[in-house]
């Protein structure tokens, strides 16, 4: 028996193609793309950190210590939700995924820019319950800084140590805070209005989410 | 077709006693293989130099001091344990995120020894990690010729903290096989570790003492030297994060599917036991009280660690009389001599003046918190009393040489006119003040002297706005008392120098 000379299904055998308009065939397409990364858990854990936050600043929950010190819990979540962000880009599809279309890298954009916004505004939510280091000023520049290294340890290490890079930057931050840092790389400790700072962490975004769009998660068998 | 006698009978088979161990032994080498903690290594590596060595470079080359900040409050635990917690949550969820639960529930072995394997590999790396980069610190500080006892006990703290993490984040992987475990373990892990410090930083006694990071009392000024590190505490937080870890792990045996109803028993059993160790070790927290050499617990305390570190002591001379160092102290010798000179030719022949001066173990005060402790003037014949542990040193934590030996001398004549633990009587004061500037402190320095970081609370005369003028009634009598010829200063001294240890003269009697 051999398939050679049959060019088409026969009629039947498999489903018409459906049909969609072109804006909900991207909205569609945005969805699926959405799902696959478990962007609905990842909204669901910012706002629990929004939640986390609203409640360390109305209960005061703070380190022994000067006004660096003050503000680490409050950068431990900003850090935890950059993380969230950041291991939300894990692709499970690999390969099979970059045969699909040219769409992938503008998904993946999207997708980062979209939950680092989340991220800001459950946690903005979550500041109002008491007087948050810095403001929505710092708040936006560390979300934003954190979450660019954050994708980039996504292009280094791959999505499932994706949250390592944060969580580094935090523990360099704790060292670097107990002694007054000038660099702006530790961006938490400059003043909100620090352009040196503010430029460091928009810069590291910015490679951050043009690497991730570009080359995706690294992918390793370890995943 | 028969079986006939004449056909030879097979021999048994050796009985398999050894597959089980065997098998287990080949299950943790593969998981050993495909664990995804080597990945994750390096950073930690590079982590722990920049938090827990680097900063520690900076104090004086003791023990106590050097791993104060990486073990005493924690740092090494910070730098691994929400790493650790990170990625075996990410070894946890492996199977249900993969979707082959089912395909590994099938296998020979029961489900949660499979689990068990894959969280000993995680565990063998990081502890093997841990192990290793405590050991490549102390090596480093050995070169550097960094004295006393290293702290093992609190070594093997942090060792199993590490296991309690990673059973953790495994716990956590297993229960929620999503992306999301792994950061959600790492990243409270970390907001643990911080409230841990949260509350430790404030809390001297009572169950926080278990807390990992909590650094209140469990390193003295002199461990490792004049006297041993106590286990005490340590024996505790090892029970407590052991009880955890098994809790943790053992809760996956009773999951359904994880094996056969004697092995969940079993599991029912550890995590009982687990919880039990866990409370016990806080119940043992609470009766914990603060020593001379540590924090101790009477139900784990061995008289044995009671006793001092014997040493032969290293010995200078300081206008005569010898003073006598911890060899620890060697460095600081040529420094505390020169410092105690000036004041023991002052007062050379005076009743009650010390014949040598030799270094004591110095205690940690919660209420004195980093400050200094008194000298003592002791025995007979006297003899000066010094804790050096607890006082300043030449170079460290931005003393100069000069700071340090004033602060010396400061507590040298403090201890002579019998003030001991308190700011002394106002007479004791004036003759404090005097005997200073007769040693080349001026009358009008000594406020900034007494408000100087180091010395013992009744010291402190700084408000807000820095150390007041050295005016008022005692300082009016000390200029008097100083402006006396040497010689008067001496007969005064010597006649009066009973009664105003005592306590008993007052301003007005002085000459």
């Amino acid at each position: 028996m051999t398939a050679a000379g049959i060019h088409s299904t026969p009629r039947g055998t498999a489903p018409a193609e459906a049909a969609y308009p072109p804006a909900v065939a991207a909205l569609r397409l945005a969805w699926l793309h959405a799902v696959s990364r478990r962007v609905p858990a990842a909204l669901g854990l910012l706002a629990a950190l929004g939640v986390l936050l609203w409640v360390a600043l109305h209960y005061h929950w703070n380190i022994a210590g000067g006004p660096a010190a003050r503000m680490f819990i409050p950068l431990t979540i900003e850090a935890a939700a950059a993380a969230v962000v950041a291991v939300g880009m894990y692709g499970p599809f690999g390969e099979l995924e970059h045969a699909t279309g040219r769409w992938l890298p503008w998904l993946r954009l999207t997708a980062a820019v979209a939950l680092t916004a989340a991220a800001f505004g459950a946690l903005a939510a979550g500041a109002t319950g008491g007087n948050l280091p810095g403001g929505s000023v710092a708040l936006l520049r560390n979300i934003a800084g954190i979450t660019g290294l954050g994708l980039l340890a996504a292009v280094v290490l791959g999505g499932m140590l994706a949250w390592a890079g944060p969580l580094a930057y935090l523990l360099v931050t704790e060292v670097a805070l107990a002694g007054s840092p000038t660099t702006p790389w530790v961006w938490p400790a400059r003043p909100p209005h620090d352009l040196g700072g503010a430029l460091c962490a928009a810069g590291v975004f910015a490679a951050g989410a043009v690497l991730i769009a570009v080359r995706g998660p690294r992918e390793s068998r370890h995943d | 077709m028969t079986a006939t006698t004449g056909t030879a009978v097979r021999p048994r088979p050796p009985r398999a006693t050894g597959a089980a161990p065997m098998t287990a032994a080949r299950l943790l080498r593969i998981e050993l293989r495909r664990n995804a903690m080597p990945l994750i290594l390096p950073l930690i590596a590079a982590l722990f130099w920049f938090d827990s060595y680097r900063p520690s470079t900076a104090t004086p080359p003791l023990y106590v001091l050097r791993t104060f900040w990486n073990m005493g409050q924690g740092h090494t635990i910070v730098d691994f344990g929400p790493f650790v917690a990170g990625v075996a949550a990410w070894m946890g969820s492996r199977d249900r995120r993969r979707d082959v639960g089912d395909l590994v529930a099938a296998t020979a072995r029961p489900r949660w020894a499979g689990q068990l394997a894959t969280w000993a590999a995680t565990a063998v790396w990081a502890v093997a990690a841990y192990l290793i980069l405590v050991g490549a610190l102390f090596a480093v500080y050995a070169r550097q010729g960094v004295q006393g006892q290293p702290p093992w006990w609190w070594a093997a703290v942090g060792a199993t903290a590490v296991i309690a993490f990673s059973a953790a984040g495994f716990a956590v992987g297993a229960w929620w096989p999503s992306r999301f475990a792994a950061p959600v373990a790492a990243f409270g892990a970390f907001l643990a570790l911080m409230l841990s410090s949260q509350t430790g930083f404030s809390s001297f006694s009572g169950w926080a003492l278990i807390l990992p990071t909590n650094s209140n009392g469990n390193f003295q000024p002199d461990s490792g030297m004049l006297y041993p590190w106590l286990p005490d505490l340590p024996i505790a937080r090892i029970l407590f994060l052991g009880g955890l870890a098994a809790a943790a792990l053992s809760l996956l045996g009773l999951l359904p599917g994880a094996g056969g109803p004697r092995l969940r028993q079993a599991a029912a059993v550890v995590t009982l036991a687990g919880v039990a160790a866990a409370g016990t070790s806080v119940v043992l927290a609470r009766t914990a009280r603060l020593g001379p050499h540590g924090i101790f617990i009477p139900a784990l305390h061995d008289a044995a660690n009671d006793g001092s570190i014997s040493y032969t002591p290293v010995c200078g001379h300081a206008a005569g009389i010898p003073v006598c160092l911890n060899p620890a102290y060697q460095s600081y010798l040529a420094g505390v001599t020169a410092a105690l000179a000036p004041v023991a030719e002052e007062v050379a022949g005076l009743p009650g003046a010390p014949v040598r001066a030799t270094q004591v173990g110095a205690a940690y005060d919660p209420r004195e918190g980093g400050a200094g402790q008194a000298m003592t003037i002791t025995g007979s014949p006297p003899v000066l009393g010094m804790p050096v542990g607890a006082l300043g040193l030449a170079g460290a934590f931005g003393w100069t040489s000069g700071e340090a030996a004033g602060q010396y001398r400061l507590l040298f004549v403090h201890a002579f006119t019998g003030a001991g633990h308190g700011p002394g009587t106002a007479a004791q004061r004036a003759v404090q003040a005097a005997l200073l500037q007769d040693i080349g402190v001026p009358i009008a320095t000594q406020p900034q002297l007494l408000s100087s970081v180091g010395l013992p609370s009744w010291a402190r005369t700084g408000g807000p706005h820095g150390p007041p003028p050295a005016t008022g009634p005692v300082y009016a009598a000390a200029r008097r008392f100083a402006a006396l010829p040497r010689a008067i200063q001496h007969a005064w001294l010597a006649a009066h120098l009973g009664a105003l240890r005592s306590g008993h003269l007052t301003l007005g009697q002085l000459p």
